[in-house]
């Protein structure tokens, strides 16, 4: 169990829309009459199904009949008061699909309302929320635009981009998405999804089921981290930090190893990698822990955290409202106390230049709240 | 150990629940076809609110491609990770032997008759569901 004064900050809470016509004031009224009669138009799960209720914690849906975490209130009361959350980094929900969108103009329109909707109606109602600006990286140098528009926000605090885009993020299609977020010291971070929307989600073709196309996240973050090595990314961004969310964690030790044994012989086929490519993953590139895997014994883990250099690449996430939150008091495994406060806030503090701060809520844990 | 009224029979009728609070302890009451059980309200997994969960049967384990329903209304899963258990047992059903949450007693008994009012003759349908904890 936690000490409750601990401060926690989690890197990915996601909230909903209420409706769709809340995007409206964001958006032109040609934008408003396509989206009232064709709605969004994201592509979709992919036929898969999902746990919980309808992939959402049960208790996550209200009982009037609305969306789960669509309302600030609601965030608080199942989630921002329960645990002695710091700060939270909304990475929406509803919108995540905007880069796999066929027209690259509604996809930045529906960025632009989505990161306007989210200062307005979300960071500005509580001041421990902080937020990801969403892009269209379909048009990489117009998505820079938005990012360098949306960041004038002091709450906005990194940007988010999804895990199944056309080619992986080390291409040089991307430049200029990430000179923005170098220039602005904001962190790139990459939502699992969206896998299989554009290609086939794993390198074997289809899976039928759930659990298996959960497996492409991490597929598809293997594969980004192999680009971003040899396509040169961190030495051409040296202050660029990438964080990979929601697709495992325990995979990284043996990736690093494998990527560092092939690197020694085909290092000339990309000479600009001066240095092994684990030092670059572990220098410019963070993993938060949902859903964390539990493994046969605890201390198992334990030791995958010291060779992952937990304390400088893991960090919390809950992932709520979803199915697979993970609670900040029991989802970690044992570890020393130090390693602990940076997992749960110091190393996302650091990334994300977050002021520290006395927690109002920290000592006064409403009981009836928890379990 | 102490006895607690949770309802009247007649107001808890099969497939439905209560959740009552003894002590410090919060623990959900069932009515399985007509049976009672009790669970601790808390998942071994990370402490989630058990017994807020879906009340379900499952599909049992079979050979691939064969898919067979079976204990309607029989489990409560998890609102959070969808932990499967067996309400009258507690036991998981991913691994029973290991992973198990907290069964209670429960009886229905017949309420008692107070002297002061005037008595008849009680049937079990008038009785009460009581938590031994």
């Amino acid at each position: 169990m936690v000490d409750e004064q601990y401060p926690v900050i989690d890197c990915d809470i996601h909230q909903f829309l209420p409706n769709l016509q809340a995007l409206y004031p964001y958006l032109s009224r040609a934008r408003q009459e396509d989206l009232a009669q064709y709605g969004l138009r994201l592509p979709g799960a992919g036929g898969y199904l999902n746990g919980g209720d309808r992939g959402y914690r049960i208790d996550a849906w209200p009982e009037d009949g609305g969306r789960p975490s669509s309302t600030v209130a609601m965030l608080r009361e199942q989630h921002l008061d329960v645990y002695p959350i710091e700060y939270g980094i909304l990475l929406g929900q509803d919108l995540r699909g905007i880069p796999l969108l066929p027209d690259a103009d509604f996809a930045a329109a529906l960025a632009t309302a989505y990161n306007d909707w989210m200062v307005e109606h979300w960071l500005a109602q509580d001041d421990r929320l902080r937020g990801a600006a969403f892009i269209a990286s379909q048009q990489p140098a117009q998505a820079a635009q938005e990012i360098e528009r949306a960041a004038a926000h002091p709450g906005v605090v990194a940007v988010v981009g999804i895990n199944g885009v056309r080619v992986p993020y080390g291409q040089r299609v991307y430049d200029p998405i990430f000179a923005a977020c170098e220039g602005l010291g904001l962190p790139f971070m990459i939502h699992t999804g969206g896998e299989g929307t554009l290609g086939q989600p794993t390198p074997v073709g289809y899976p039928s089921y759930y659990i298996e196309i959960r497996q492409a996240r991490q597929m598809g973050y293997m594969a980004h981290l192999a680009s971003m090595v040899f396509e040169g990314l961190f030495t051409r961004f040296p202050r660029l930090q990438v964080v990979f969310v929601e697709g495992g964690y325990t995979w990284l030790v043996p990736y690093l190893w494998k990527l560092d044994s092939d690197w020694r012989g085909l290092r000339r086929h990309t000479p600009w990698v001066e240095r092994a490519p684990s030092e670059y993953i572990l220098e410019h590139c963070t993993f938060t822990s949902q859903p964390m895997e539990m493994a046969e014994r605890a201390r198992q883990l334990s030791t995958v955290f010291e060779w992952a250099h937990a304390d400088q690449t893991l960090m919390f996430a809950s992932d709520y409202p979803h199915w697979d939150f993970d609670s900040p008091e029991t989802s970690l495994p044992p570890m020393p106390e130090p390693m602990r406060r940076r997992v749960l806030a110091e190393t996302a503090r650091e990334l994300f230049k977050l002021p520290p701060r006395v927690l109002a809520n920290a000592s006064a844990v409403p009981e009836s709240a928890r379990a | 150990m102490g006895r607690h009224v949770v309802a009247k029979l007649k107001h808890f009728p099969p497939g439905s629940r209560r959740i009552v609070q003894v002590d410090d302890q919060s623990i959900g009451v069932f009515n399985v076809h007509g049976n009672f059980y009790a669970l601790r309200n808390r998942c071994p997994h990370q402490g989630a609110p058990l017994c807020r969960g879906w009340i379900c049967g499952t599909l049992v384990a079979t050979r691939a491609f064969e898919y067979v329903y079976a204990r309607e209304d029989e489990n409560i899963k998890c609102p959070w990770h969808g932990w499967e258990f067996e309400i009258a047992t507690g036991r998981s059903v991913f691994n029973p032997h290991r992973v198990r949450v907290t069964t209670y007693e429960v009886t229905v008994e017949p309420a008692e008759a107070d002297p002061s009012i005037p008595t008849f003759p009680v049937t079990v349908e008038d009785g009460l569901v009581i938590l031994h904890v």
